[in-house]
């Protein structure tokens, strides 16, 4: 069976030929299987969060090979593009990324509008991706009522809502203080657990320490890919 | 997505933008009313003209002859053509009805105390006449009534006789009648008019069915012998009327009275012109045609500017929720959904603003038809569903755009927006 993600020498650079060229991804393979929790981690301007948009179907290498599921990803049409964001992968953003004029069942139920899921199907997997996240009381509510905290979990649950096989979290924990991080990523590693591959972008070791697996990144190359011992939460 | 998430979707970021939204369907709604009651009261115009045409009667040919001879003092010496006419004409019965002069006179009609010199009249808020109305006076042939339309009801009509001997005669129209002996019966009784007593010799039937302010316009009049010029003064007839039997003979009739005139006209000192009415007929509708037009393109233009206003906002709106765009898209809205959203968005304003603008159009053609022309002219239906499908389609047309150029945001760009 082919590998979950594989990326071949991947490059992803801003203004190639001019001299404020920047190489964000610069020649990066990377094998990724099924049912693993990776640690994207680098400082500030190293291309993780480039990385993650690649990965995640956001954005386009400029050069290089990128098979998901043994798909070439380039050869996808913006169509089958978004498909895949939506049926494959369940993003969770620092900044939450929750629709302010929706509520919480609606934001949850988005994805699932999108796959054109009739409505009663679509508020039970809402209220069930809901319940997991602690949240099934408040989905009335408007993003700005809740706090920061609650509002990363309705972000997961929209992430959840669809079941998807990839669960990719950029820096989930950077708007939060500590014991409302230490539970997101709690849940992040019992997804994995239940068989979710876990891809987590961040700049903090500590955070990182979380995943079996790091992957460093400097300056749009890999310096550091190493499995180590997880600190269970 | 479905059609109605859209829609439930549309309506919430509508709502949640009362004022901006309420401005913006402010636009289209103008531009609709503005059309609506431009399109509907024109319509009117023209059914009413047709109607009063078919009150009248078909296959009715214009004649004018007219001349400048003046002797030394500068009277008019021209001829009275009428007699040459009127011989020629009753020589032509295999295609002409009738003939008669059209001109009319102004003159003091009274009867006791009624008198034209003293009739009161105004409108009333819906339009109808209140008071007497003075009836039209015109001078006729005996064929007056063959050529308008008209038929005896009581006494008799105007005869050859009355004509040739210069009878003091009249023959009153349904509303005149009315106006001055009520429901009394006015054959025999007499009319003082410039102060010569003139016989009724009988009454026309009225030639509109409904009871409207235009029947007692079209059946208030008095027809006199024209020969009556003589006592009641005027200007010597220069136009004429000839009743063809149908529309076959009025072409026939039409090219013989042209032959025939222009023998006895002498073009060097006048002229003479033969119209079929038909040609009035359409000239009228062409040019209430044309006027609808230059009116329609300014409502157009208020419609195109308000169209704008759409695509402007649309435009705000877009860019205002490119963040929002990028979350919809990274969790996997495909660019048609995308470009779904906003047009339905605007296609909704626009509806709004369309629905808003047909109650207000149809409140508008109702009292401007009031105003103009004493009747009530509502919309008619195709006019109202067309009225709604040209919003719609303004939202549509003028949502593409923005619609469009939130679809082709990029992803990653439009997650980095704030």
């Amino acid at each position: 069976m082919a590998k979950l993600i594989t990326l071949r020498d991947v490059y992803k650079i801003y203004g190639e030929g001019l001299e404020s060229e920047v190489r964000a991804l610069d020649g990066v393979s990377l094998d990724i299987e099924r049912g693993e929790f990776v640690a994207v981690v680098g400082q500030s301007g190293s291309g993780k969060s480039t990385m993650m948009n690649v990965l995640g179907c956001l954005d386009i290498p400029t050069r290089g090979e990128y098979l998901l599921d043994g798909t070439d990803v380039q050869e996808l049409t913006d169509k089958e593009l978004s498909l895949i964001r939506n049926k494959q992968i369940g993003f969770i953003f620092q900044q939450y990324n929750l629709i302010q004029s929706l509520t919480v069942l609606e934001n949850v139920e988005l994805p699932l509008i999108y796959q054109g899921i009739n409505a009663d199907d679509r508020y039970d997997m809402a209220m069930e991706a809901l319940e997991r996240v602690g949240l099934a009381g408040r989905v009335k509510h408007r993003p700005t009522e809740m706090s920061g905290g609650q509002q990363q979990r309705v972000a997961i649950a929209r992430a959840i809502a669809t079941k998807p096989p990839i669960i990719m979290a950029d820096e989930p924990t950077g708007a939060l203080d500590s014991r409302t991080g230490q539970e997101v990523l709690k849940f992040l590693q019992q997804l994995n657990r239940e068989g979710s591959t876990v891809i987590l972008i961040t700049h903090d070791n500590g955070i990182a320490a979380t995943a079996r697996r790091i992957v460093r990144l400097q300056d749009g190359k890999i310096v550091e890919d190493r499995e180590q011992e997880v600190d269970w939460l | 997505m479905n059609l109605q998430q859209a829609v439930k979707m549309a309506w919430k970021s509508i709502w949640g933008k009362k004022g901006r939204s309420a401005l913006t369907i402010l636009g289209i709604f103008i531009g609709i009313a503005a059309v609506m009651t431009i399109v509907s009261v024109m319509e009117g115009m023209k059914l009413k003209t047709m109607e009063q045409f078919e009150a009248m009667g078909s296959n009715r040919i214009t004649v004018s002859i007219y001349s400048w001879m003046y002797d030394e003092d500068g009277n008019d010496i021209s001829k009275d053509y009428f007699p040459n006419l009127y011989d020629y004409c009753n020589g032509l019965k295999e295609y002409v009805l009738g003939v008669t002069p059209t001109g009319w006179c102004n003159a003091t009609v009274s009867y006791g105390t009624k008198s034209t010199a003293n009739m009161q009249y105004q409108w009333d808020e819906m339009g109808n006449i209140t008071g007497d109305v003075p009836p039209s006076l015109y001078y006729g042939s005996d064929q007056y009534a063959a050529c308008n339309n008209l038929t005896i009801v009581k006494g008799r009509d105007l005869a050859p006789l009355d004509i040739e001997k210069y009878n003091q005669v009249c023959v009153m129209g349904a509303q005149a009648a009315k106006t001055f002996f009520g429901s009394a019966d006015p054959v025999g009784k007499e009319l003082m008019v410039n102060g010569n007593k003139f016989l009724v010799a009988g009454v026309y039937a009225s030639r509109l069915k409904d009871e409207s302010a235009d029947q007692s316009r079209l059946d208030n009049f008095i027809v006199f012998p024209y020969t009556a010029r003589r006592i009641l003064g005027g200007e010597k007839p220069t136009e004429f009327l000839v009743k063809a039997r149908s529309s076959e003979a009025m072409t026939e009739a039409i090219s013989r009275l042209s032959g025939f005139l222009k023998g006895l006209v002498d073009q060097n000192t006048g002229g003479y012109n033969v119209y079929s009415e038909s040609q009035w007929q359409e000239q009228s509708n062409e040019y209430l045609t044309m006027i609808g037009l230059v009116l329609g393109g300014i409502a157009a233009i208020s419609l195109a500017v308000g169209g704008i206003g759409i695509m402007n906002i649309m435009l705000v709106t877009v860019t205002e929720r490119t963040r929002e765009i990028g979350i919809r898209r990274a969790i996997g809205a495909q660019r048609s959904s995308i470009v779904a959203q906003f047009l339905i968005e605007a296609a909704m304003l626009c509806g709004i603003g369309g629905i808003i603008g047909i109650l207000f159009g149809t409140a508008g053609s109702v009292i401007l038809s009031n105003l103009l022309m004493q009747m009530t002219i509502f919309p008619p239906v195709k006019v109202t569903v067309g009225a709604f499908a040209l919003s719609v389609a303004l939202g549509i047309i003028f949502g593409s755009y923005p619609a469009v150029k939130a679809s082709k945001l990029q992803p990653v760009e439009a997650l980095r927006a704030e």
